[in-house]
């Protein structure tokens, strides 16, 4: 039995659709992420499963029950608000009491269960500090303590880091991830951020404009992602429009604009048909290997990121492309022109979108 | 455009002090990004050159004039602070138009800057629109537009891409350095991302509790650290304490407290000294099984956190907790519980002295 299921859960608020049938299941002890950009639904879906907000169509199972008209009080469930939601007044260990004395906790049961929640996220020695004494990355923590101490065993993360620094982020992370694993819990975690979303969880739910595009274990997701827009929303991707020219033995032909003309490994395309190619940056390199492809074109910037360097290319259609190389690898000078590889099978293929690639990939 | 010096300044606030001789030059059209943590003083000095703080000492130049005395108004400078809004009655054209009207610029000329600056910002088929019709990353790119129609010589940016989502900030951030380098326009860029900061800087001042601790090129702020501060704020760094057991021309050598030796770049100071050896987690490197070799740490894999296109494998050794982030596609065999040895080239380990009031104060980011 699923922890969570939502089934065919649609929202709206006046004319606006901000969810559409949208079914999603939720494995006990599993960490889930919903990613995707502002707008698409993912905020309205965690809050609908935390009972902050009601359906306007569809329902929520917890643990089999039907909890859609459960109020948020009385589920079994921790939450944790983007916006740090500390009662200001009142010391970190207080607000860490605070939930289990609201559910009936006996006095000792609730000392022992703050307590525990504060260890784990390392406050107890500044438990007696209020809210604003802290810093963002520790207040947050202390939310988390909060959420926690109810001993529930599902807990709702609705952009938990995105109000931090940058550099704080990636330390809370980890702490996240451990903290879930650790105690066994059931997490839905909300995010904008895709690295975020990889690195803290089991599934990714990708999601655009109130629907799941896709759902995915985090490598699955990036390295085979099944549709266009979750090629370019996680993880950067270059991608190519062209033709099937020729289709042997499991090998096709793709003509680009201006004639270039690369290999891809596909049993399914048919020959005259209109397709997007996507190759990551990451996957360039300047010497040939096996299941070659070569491109050709003129660096027009070539820029150090730090565990990388990035070469903008033109290619000889006028089409760019990013190149990503190690630091140490990269000889490449602006202005010259040169031959960049990459393995075919590295790369993917899509059909032409309907709608067009613009906006099949469109980021708002 | 213009070029800009700061020297000495300080400024504090009842109990806090925000900057503290702070100096630094900043070369026509250059794009800086002033990297920090939250409360390093960033906004502080933004404001202070727009003219809006006032400091308590120190001088601000442009082109060599000292501009102290000079009115926000009359400096020429266009600010973006952080929480900036839009007119929410205005269009999109009347915001932009807002500045060259209250200058009481001529029509003619009013109107064919708000083109431009439209044109730039990508946002020409969008005049007539309403903020609130637009995107998150629209309204930025109109309040870019407006701050920037006043003709400004120099451009401060306070977190411009906070505000706006992950993916969608990896692109604006290349359209801002873009903008700014087609206008020519000297710009000081503050956040607290140094991704972001490295993306995009053709210089990085790095600051840190009111003090400018780095400044140089991304590369040289990424690669050749001052302090362990900068080394694990700027990316991520494993770090080992030791003393220092030689030091030569080519690489100098820390003994560890478990007697083992790691081996980094040169360094000046005196054999015996209790020294800190940094190194980047990007640029170590895991290989399956155990085995002893310069550099060489066997540990095990406690957990491995995969970030697209790199994953940071996370392994317990005899010196404690160390990290190492890789391609993924040369990671897929680091499970947990899987044995490995973490290893790293000398030349990429800079060995620091043990900061004043311990590693750990040294490290924090908050």
């Amino acid at each position: 039995m699923p922890k969570i299921r939502t089934e065919g859960v649609s929202k709206r608020f006046g004319r606006i659709v901000a969810l559409e049938n949208v079914d999603l299941e939720v494995r006990e002890g599993e960490y889930v992420a919903i990613l995707g950009p502002s707008g698409c639904g993912k905020t309205t879906l965690i809050k609908i499963i935390a009972g902050i907000w009601r359906p306007t169509e569809g329902r929520v199972l917890v643990d089999g029950r039907d909890t859609t008209r459960t109020p948020i009080e009385e589920r079994d469930l921790g939450y944790v608000f983007q916006n740090i939601m500390l009662f200001p007044h009142m010391s970190v260990k207080d607000n860490a009491r605070y939930g289990p004395w609201v559910r009936g906790f006996r006095p000792e049961e609730v000392e022992k269960a703050s307590r525990e929640a504060l260890e784990l996220v390392g406050l107890l020695q500044r438990q007696g500090f209020l809210p604003a004494e802290l810093s963002g990355g520790a207040q947050q923590k202390a939310s988390l303590a909060r959420a926690l101490a109810n001993r529930a065993n599902l807990l709702l993360l609705d952009e938990p880091l995105s109000a931090l620094d940058a550099r704080v982020r990636v330390e809370l992370r980890y702490t996240l991830r451990r903290l879930v694993k650790d105690l066994g819990l059931t997490a839905v975690h909300v995010t904008h951020d895709q690295e975020e979303a990889m690195s803290v969880a089991d599934r990714v739910v990708v999601m655009r404009k109130g629907r799941i595009v896709e759902v995915g274990e985090p490598r699955r997701l990036y390295e085979r992602p099944r549709q266009l827009f979750t090629a370019n929303f996680v993880g950067q991707n270059n991608f190519l429009e062209g033709r099937v020219t020729g289709v042997r033995d499991g090998v096709a032909a793709v003509e680009l604009r201006g004639g270039l003309s690369l290999i891809l490994n596909s049993d399914s395309l048919k020959p005259g048909e209109p397709v997007v190619l996507a190759i990551r940056p990451e996957h360039f390199a300047l010497e040939p290997g096996p299941g070659t492809n070569i491109l050709t074109g003129q660096v027009e910037e070539t820029r150090f990121m730090g565990s990388f360097t990035r070469h903008r290319l033109t290619l000889e259609n006028g089409e760019e492309i990013l190149v990503d190389l190690p630091p140490e690898e990269s000889r490449l000078k602006q202005g010259e022109q040169a031959k960049v590889f990459f393995n075919r099978e590295k790369m993917l293929v899509y059909s032409r979108p309907p709608e067009g690639l613009r906006e099949a990939l469109k980021l708002e | 455009m213009v070029s800009l010096r700061i020297e000495g300044l300080r400024k504090s606030f009842p109990g806090v002090v925000a900057l503290e001789d702070v100096s630094l030059e900043v070369k026509e059209s250059d794009y800086v990004v002033i990297l920090g943590p939250t409360g390093a003083g960033k906004t502080t000095l933004l404001r202070t050159i727009a003219g809006l703080t006032k400091q308590d000492s120190g001088n601000i130049y442009f082109d060599g004039h000292p501009v102290d005395r000079l009115a926000s108004f009359d400096r020429g400078v266009a600010y973006l602070p952080q929480n900036y809004s839009l007119f929410g009655h205005m269009t999109v054209w009347d915001n932009v138009a807002f500045g060259p009207t209250v200058q009481d610029w001529e029509m003619r000329r009013r109107d064919q800057i708000v083109r431009e600056m439209l044109n730039l910002v990508h946002l020409s088929d969008r005049r007539d629109a309403f903020p609130r019709e637009l995107s998150g990353g629209m309204q930025q790119r109109v309040a870019l537009a407006r701050a920037l129609a006043t003709r400004a010589r120099i451009l401060l940016l306070d977190e411009p891409l906070r505000a706006l989502d992950a993916r969608l900030r990896m692109e604006l951030r290349q359209e801002l350095r873009t903008l700014a380098k087609d206008l020519g326009i000297t710009t000081l860029h503050v956040t607290h991302d140094q991704e972001e900061a490295i993306s995009i800087a053709d210089q990085i001042i790095v600051l840190r509790r009111g003090k400018v601790v780095q400044v140089g090129s991304p590369q040289e702020v990424y690669d050749t650290h001052q302090d362990p501060f900068v080394a694990n704020f700027v990316g991520e760094a494993n770090f080992f304490e030791g003393v220092l057991e030689h030091s030569g021309p080519r690489n100098s050598v820390v003994t560890l407290p478990i007697r083992k030796q790691v081996v980094g770049r040169p360094t000046d100071m005196a054999q015996g000294a209790n020294v800190v050896l940094g190194v980047k987690t990007d640029r170590c490197d895991v290989k399956p099984g155990h085995f002893e070799a310069e550099n060489c740490f066997p540990g095990v894999v406690l957990r491995s956190l995969f970030l697209g296109k790199r994953v940071t494998v996370e392994v317990e050794t005899k010196v404690g907790f160390l990290k190492a982030k890789v391609p993924s596609d040369r990671a897929q065999f680091a499970s947990e519980g899987v044995e490995v040895t973490l290893r790293f080239p000398p030349d990429h380990a800079i060995v620091y002295p043990v900061p004043v009031g311990g590693l750990q104060a040294a490290l924090e980011v908050e």
